[in-house]
């Protein structure tokens, strides 16, 4: 078992998209579920969709939910907050840039890190310089 | 302990950047040695993503891997073998 | 006299023709600096609480709070859901059990509210949110309750606070939620967040006046 992950966004495009991304990275190792969008499918962020994606990879190794702006955040303790009413697991909302923070906890969990490493790792994926000095 | 250390230079063309870097961390996970690689001043763990992509490794680097343990020769092999195939991506 | 379950239903229901009738005006405000839903969401989220409602009569005024609050959260999205959902939440835990709210249940019912959306939202008075029409209404229902004032005139002190707070986040730099990117161009417009509590507690006042009125 690995540490799974949640990628939470106001879009579900975008939270689809970078969920294919970090799972290619993670060729396939790591439980990934996309929660973007409102359940009406628009733009927006829903409860009820991160809560959803929660039950179908919440891992007991831990879980690590990515999101894109801070608004997000207040759905996801939301959702986090029913969850672990339900089932004893740890789940953890990270502060890393969506993208980064995704890639970064795929490929980390991909060789069994704990959730600690993972979300410590992805907290460090701020710090990754995109163009070459 | 053994310790074994190689250098190989980067030939593909977009460098150590995120998908190469992966390829690299997740073969260096493979192996029970600790695996460190150098990149001029710079040095990482194998096993952090983060570190290895700071490391800024771009075509014509040369990096160099040392491994200390008991799979430390293979390990370094296994690495080598990765950078000089250009982790498969040409 | 108190706030009954009936009167609670009526609140409720008014509101949900207020918020669609300011939809338009709360939109305004909130594309000046917001994400422009701010009305919209309201306008569901409430229409979706009157659809709820429409089967519950028989219950406690602190079920209907409950159900209020995890209807906005699943159907208003942004940030508006889960604070306002906490919000009913909370204010539904404070009221259990209840079918008729006196002056200290009112001032509990806002200060659970407010403390929700404090915990939810972690921001203080003065960043321009919700907070900044919500906590002088607070302070304006305790002293109008420590004065032994009557029910009705409490709720409207609340709500004429509410309104006074709603003006005063006009000058505010946002520090808090979406109209926080915006910085110093924040200033000069007024928070929509702020005004849809003060609608919330203007209608509240508004509906039970009346209806004490025909007493």
């Amino acid at each position: 078992m690995t540490v799974s992950l949640v990628v939470v966004s106001h879009s579900a495009k975008l939270a689809e998209g970078v969920s294919e991304l970090a799972g290619q990275m993670a060729h396939g190792k790591v439980a990934i579920a996309a929660a973007g969008g409102t359940a009406e499918g628009e733009l927006g962020t829903s409860v009820e969709r991160i809560l959803e994606a929660l039950r179908q990879v919440a891992s007991p190794d831990g879980t690590l939910i990515l999101l894109d702006l801070g608004s997000a955040v207040m759905a996801a303790e939301m959702a986090v907050e029913q969850f672990t009413q339900l089932q004893d697991q740890r789940v953890t909302i990270s502060p890393a840039p969506l993208v980064e923070g995704a890639i970064v906890a795929a490929v980390e969990s991909s060789i069994g890190n704990t959730l600690e490493e993972v979300a410590d790792a992805a907290n460090n994926a701020m710090l990754l310089p995109k163009l070459q000095s | 302990m053994p310790v074994v250390e190689h250098a190989v230079v980067i030939t593909n063309t977009i460098g150590l950047h995120a998908r190469p870097a992966a390829l690299l961390v997740q073969e260096a996970a493979r192996f029970q040695a600790r695996i460190q690689v150098r990149s001029g001043e710079k040095t990482a763990n194998a096993r952090s993503l983060v570190g290895v992509l700071k490391l800024g490794a771009g075509l014509g680097t040369t990096l160099v891997f040392q491994a200390e343990g008991d799979d430390a020769a293979e390990a370094v092999q296994a690495l080598i073998a990765l950078v000089e195939r250009k982790f498969d991506e040409e | 006299m108190p706030i009954t379950t009936e009167d609670t239903l009526n609140w409720l229901r008014q509101l949900a023709l207020v918020l669609h009738e300011q939809r338009t005006y709360l939109t305004e405000l909130d594309s000046a600096i917001g994400d422009a839903d701010h009305g919209i969401n309201m306008d569901r989220g409430f229409k979706a609480v009157s659809e709820k409602l429409q089967t519950q009569t028989e219950t406690d005024i602190g079920s209907l709070l409950k159900l209020v609050g995890t209807t906005l959260v699943s159907t208003v999205g942004g940030a508006s859901g889960p604070l306002y959902g906490t919000a009913f939440l909370r204010a539904g835990l404070a009221t259990a059990g209840k079918r008729e709210l006196y002056a200290a249940d009112y001032v509990a019912l806002l200060e659970a509210a407010l403390e929700g959306i404090k915990a939810r939202g972690k921001a203080q008075p003065g960043e321009k949110t919700m907070l900044d029409a919500l906590t002088p209404a607070l302070a304006a229902a305790r002293e109008a309750a420590e004065a032994n004032l009557d029910l009705v005139e409490i709720t409207r002190r609340a709500s004429d606070a509410a309104e006074a707070g709603v003006q005063a986040t006009i000058p505010l730099i946002a520090t808090k939620g979406r109209a926080s990117y915006l910085g110093e161009r924040s200033a000069g417009h007024q928070d929509p967040g702020a005004t849809s509590s003060w609608l919330i507690l203007k209608t509240l006042a508004d509906t039970y006046a009346a209806r004490s009125s025909q007493t």
